[in-house]
Formats: structure tokens, C-alpha cells, sequence
């Protein structure tokens, strides 16, 4: 029982940071960018191939810190690829979107769809179809409470390591949207982008506000899903799903919804592959999904319009 | 940048043989002047459709122009996109949708003064002294606000920038009359402070009371221009808001 919701949050870790960057793109730049599960696993590739740089300069840095499985030498791996992945997603943006922005939102998604393939078959390309890892070392699971307390619990120090992290950037996302003046101009965009521009702000300045904030959450979910599972170059299409699905559950546009739905779909799958066995684990998002919506259509924290 | 001295001599705003509209060869307004001078209130009145809200939409960058010109104190300002507009000293009350409902009452101004790169400490004050009851309820959601206050807070917002013009569309939509006699009052304050007022209005009667002039818009061209006492006789007005065909007619005749 306790396992099963360590392991959904952990799942949920890494959902969660990539639902928000799909959410924000959802509700400022406004439409349904099939290509942001493709930025998580670029965002996991070139952390990987930053850090055979780092380890390769300085070998001493890829020594394990303390409990974890990883060095000093993943963690600015992370700060690179994390930057790279969100200069791609600029990229992205100003060979593809920016010019299809006049044509609308299908045009858009249609787009979207092409840049994931193009993205995916890049990758597999450049790194093969073989399933990578940052490390070598085996992890011993830490016993945290006994087998007959609610079945027991074991954590990883990753795992605890990828919880902690993800609950300070969201936080750390939270105040930003918040507290500065950036944040609040893509919030007063996302809810009305006319009046945004006329009380002074640059819609452009915004929209490349988005893209870089949802690369380097999305890099940062991609090399989450390295460390506690691999990375596959397919894990971006593999993901894509339950990210639309806690972006839908969590409601458009809310930040913390989409952090609660990633939460909330990565409890269903953990939950599923103990009851109903791994291979229903997907659907299990969408059984949820749809019981949320019948119940809230706007989501959790969707506001109605 | 307040002092009108300087340049009073110019019109404060000059809108000249101004065509616009959402899509190339579609005009909606077509050849339309007006000329509002420092300190005035002036009301741009016409039937529906006649381009009125357009008009200030494209004074103000959000509807594309193909034609004609718009001054700002003699600089000509045709051709700044819409976030740049209040950096010139135009800021610009839309009708509907004009705070953002995401936000509280404070953190709508404290943004609108970031955005000019103002102190907020040094802008708000004197805009809560001017709107007690938005000081009250500065934490509430926008979205929460009855719907004079959420007016109210839609002209403090676009006073924080410090505006030499400011132009409204349609600020009485959706008031009763006693929020209106409301809203207009603040607006003679707001011209009292200094800043020009440029609005348009469907409420002919308020809007004649409020304006020291009035332009009359029909089919995207200004038809009749006067002071307010001179609208306020006109039977080709009288004629046009009893939606009376005869009054459109007379109009066009007239024009």
C-alpha cells in the first residue's frame, strides 16, 4: 500500500514537471504542443552527453555524492542539458511556430505532431534504440518502515533525491509566477493577451519566457525519468499521454493543477500495475481522467470560461 | 512627462483619414477624422456597427490601419505596436475582459506600474487614495469584483502608467445608470488631474453630459462632430437613437 503510493509519487515527480511546461505552452502560446513530451527526452539525452563530457574532463566528478547513485558531474550535466533543451525549444519555436502562429491552433497542433516525429527520429539517430543510464552503481533501496506496517516501504535515496527536487522547482516556479514581474505577465497573458498588450507588455518577450521555463522543466523531467527508470528514446511519445492527461485533470493553465494531476496520474499507474498488472499501467491515467471530468469538466482547478 | 505647457498648442490626440480594420480589404473604418484637444473629454457616439470600438482599437495598435494617421501631442504614434503605446502616454480601457480576473486588485496595479518600470511603492498610494474601495479589497481576486468596481479598477490600472491620453470603449456597458453617474464622476476627476479623455459610448445621453465635445460615427466615418450642447439639439441624433431609419438617413444626407 505504501509502496505503491512512494512509487506513484515518484512517477508523478517526473509527469507533474512535464505537465506544467505543457500546460503553460497550453495557456500562453495556445495550443496543444504534441511535441513537449519529445523536450523531456531530449532534456534526458543531452544531459547524458554532457556528462560523458564532464566525466571525461574530469573523471572525479562522476564519484557518487554521499547515498546517491550520481556526482557532482550529472548535477551541471543537468544545469547544461536543461539550458540546451531550452534553447531547442526556442528554436523550435522561431523555425516552426512563430511563422504558423497567424494560421491558428490546429495548424499549430498539426505542426506539433511533425516536430515530434522529426524530434523522436533524431534522437534514436543520434543515440540509438538501446535503453541508457546515467550510472552504473546499483542502489540499494532503503528500508524505511517494516513489511508489517502497510506492507512496508522502500526508498531509494534517487528516488528521495528526484521527490525533494521536484517539489523545490515547483515551488521555486510557484513564487516566480507569483512574485515577479515576468511571471505575472505571462499570467495576465494567459488569461487575456489583449489587454496584456495594451497595458505594456511584449507578447514576444512572454512566449520566449514559456518556451525557455517549460525546456528546462522538461529537461529536468526527462533526466528524473533517467535516473529513477532509463532513458529510451521513445520516452517521450511514452509519456506524452499521461502528460495531457494531468494537464486536463489538473485543469489548463494552473500550475498547481498540473503538479496535483501528474501527482494524481502517477498514483493511478503505480496503483494499476499492482492490481490490474503492468500492462494495463497506461490506461489506468485515462480511467481517472475521465472519472475527474465527469465529476469537475473544467478539471481540478480549471477556471470557467 | 505631464507638462502640457509645452505643447499645448498641438491637439493632444489627432486621428487623420484613419482606415481600418481586422482584415486587409476589409475596412471598418474608413476615412475617419477627430481631433481631441489637451484637457477635454470627448465622446465618440453611433449606432451599432459603426466602427466606434474599432477605431480606438486601432488608436491604440490592436486593429491593424492601412490608411491615415494618429498623433499623439504632434508625434506620430501610426505605427507602434500596442505594448509600446503606454510608454508614449496613451493607455487604453478596453470594454470587456479589462483586468485581469487571475489577479488581485493589487497585484493588477503593482504589475501595471512594473510594466513602465515604475516604483509601485510610488504609484499605487496615490491611486488607492483616489479609489478607496479598491484599497479595501486590494487582495481579492479581480475576478471577484461586482462589475462598477471592476470598472473602477480598469481605469485605476490604466492610470497607474501616468497617461496623457486616455481612451475608453464603452466604460458604461453593462452599468446601471447610478454605477455609471459613478464611473463618470472619476472620470472628471481623472480629467481634472490633467489627463485627456477620449471615449466611446452608446449611452448618448450620459456620454453628452460627461463630454465637452462628441463626434457622431456612422459606417466607419465620422458624420457630425460638436460640443456636447449642440448634440444634445440636434434632431438627426434624437432621430438615430430612437432607431428611427430616417435618423441613419439623415445622417448620411447630412455627411
Amino acid at each position: 500500500m505504501l509502496q505503491i503510493i512512494a512509487d506513484g509519487l515518484i512517477i508523478g515527480s517526473v509527469i507533474s514537471l512535464g505537465a506544467i511546461g505543457l500546460s503553460l505552452t497550453l495557456s500562453i502560446v495556445r495550443f496543444s504542443n504534441f511535441s513537449h513530451g519529445e523536450l523531456l527526452g531530449w532534456g534526458g539525452y543531452l544531459t547524458l552527453a554532457a556528462l560523458a563530457m564532464f566525466t571525461a574532463v574530469q573523471a572525479g566528478l562522476a564519484t557518487p555524492l554521499g547515498p546517491f547513485s550520481f556526482g557532482w558531474a550529472l548535477l551541471g550535466a543537468l544545469a547544461v542539458g536543461a539550458g540546451l533543451t531550452a534553447l531547442l525549444a526556442l528554436v523550435l519555436d522561431t523555425l516552426l511556430f512563430k511563422r504558423l502562429r497567424k494560421q491558428g491552433a490546429i495548424t499549430l497542433v498539426i505542426a506539433s505532431f511533425g516536430a515530434a516525429l522529426a524530434l523522436r527520429n533524431l534522437l534514436l539517430f543520434w543515440q540509438g534504440g538501446v535503453p541508457q543510464y546515467y550510472s552504473q552503481n546499483l542502489q540499494i533501496a532503503l528500508p524505511i518502515l517494516p513489511r508489517s506496517v502497510w506492507g512496508g516501504l522502500r526508498v531509494t535515496p534517487d528516488q528521495l533525491f528526484v521527490l525533494v527536487l521536484t517539489l523545490v522547482t515547483v515551488t521555486a516556479l510557484h513564487l516566480f509566477l507569483r512574485h515577479s514581474t515576468l511571471g505575472r505577465s505571462m499570467r495576465a497573458t494567459a488569461i487575456n493577451p489583449n489587454l496584456a498588450r495594451v497595458a505594456g507588455i511584449d507578447p514576444e518577450r512572454v512566449l520566449r519566457a514559456t518556451w525557455i521555463i517549460g525546456g528546462l522543466l522538461a529537461a529536468v523531467a526527462g533526466v528524473f525519468a533517467g535516473i529513477t527508470v532509463q532513458l529510451r528514446p521513445t520516452m517521450g511519445v511514452d509519456l506524452l499521454l499521461p502528460l495531457f492527461a494531468a494537464v486536463i485533470l489538473g485543469g489548463i493553465g494552473s500550475v498547481w493543477g498540473a503538479v496535483l494531476g501528474g501527482f494524481i496520474v502517477g498514483l493511478a499507474e503505480s496503483a494499476s500495475v499492482s492490481i490490474v498488472g503492468a500492462e494495463y499501467r497506461a490506461a489506468a491515467a485515462f480511467a481517472v481522467l475521465i472519472l475527474i471530468l465527469l465529476v469537475r469538466p473544467t478539471g481540478l482547478f480549471g477556471e470557467k470560461n | 512627462m505631464n507638462a502640457p505647457g509645452a505643447t499645448s498648442t498641438l491637439p493632444a490626440l489627432a486621428i487623420e483619414n484613419l482606415e481600418a480594420g481586422y482584415e486587409p480589404g476589409l475596412l471598418i473604418v474608413r476615412n475617419a477624422s477627430l481631433q481631441v484637444q489637451q484637457g477635454e473629454i470627448v465622446a465618440i457616439l453611433g449606432p451599432n456597427g459603426a466602427g466606434k470600438s474599432t477605431l480606438v482599437k486601432a488608436a491604440v495598435g490592436l486593429v491593424p490601419i492601412s490608411g491615415g494617421r494618429i498623433c499623439l501631442y504632434g508625434q506620430d504614434i501610426t505605427r507602434v505596436p500596442a505594448h509600446r503605446m503606454v510608454f508614449e502616454g496613451l493607455a487604453f480601457v478596453p470594454q470587456t475582459e479589462n483586468v485581469f480576473v487571475n489577479l488581485s486588485i493589487a497585484e493588477n496595479l503593482e504589475l501595471a506600474a512594473a510594466l513602465v518600470k515604475a516604483d509601485r511603492r510610488e504609484r499605487v498610494p496615490p491611486i488607492y487614495a483616489m479609489f478607496p474601495d479598491l484599497e479595501r479589497q486590494r487582495k481579492l481576486p479581480a475576478g471577484q469584483l461586482s462589475g462598477g468596481q471592476r470598472q473602477m479598477l480598469a481605469v485605476a490600472r490604466a492610470l497607474i502608467a501616468r497617461p496623457r491620453v486616455l481612451i475608453l470603449d464603452e466604460p458604461s456597458a453593462g452599468l446601471s445608470p447610478k454605477l455609471v453617474a459613478q464611473v463618470f464622476d472619476k472620470l472628471r476627476e481623472v480629467r481634472a488631474s490633467g489627463v485627456t479623455v477620449l471615449l466611446v459610448e452608446q449611452n448618448v445621453k450620459a456620454a453628452l453630459a460627461l463630454a465637452d465635445r462628441a463626434a457622431v460615427l456612422v459606417e466607419g466615418r465620422e458624420r457630425i462632430v460638436g460640443s456636447s450642447a449642440e448634440l444634445l439639439g440636434d434632431e438627426r441624433i434624437a432621430a438615430l437613437y430612437l432607431g428611427r431609419h430616417t435618423g441613419k438617413q439623415a445622417i448620411k444626407e447630412a455627411g
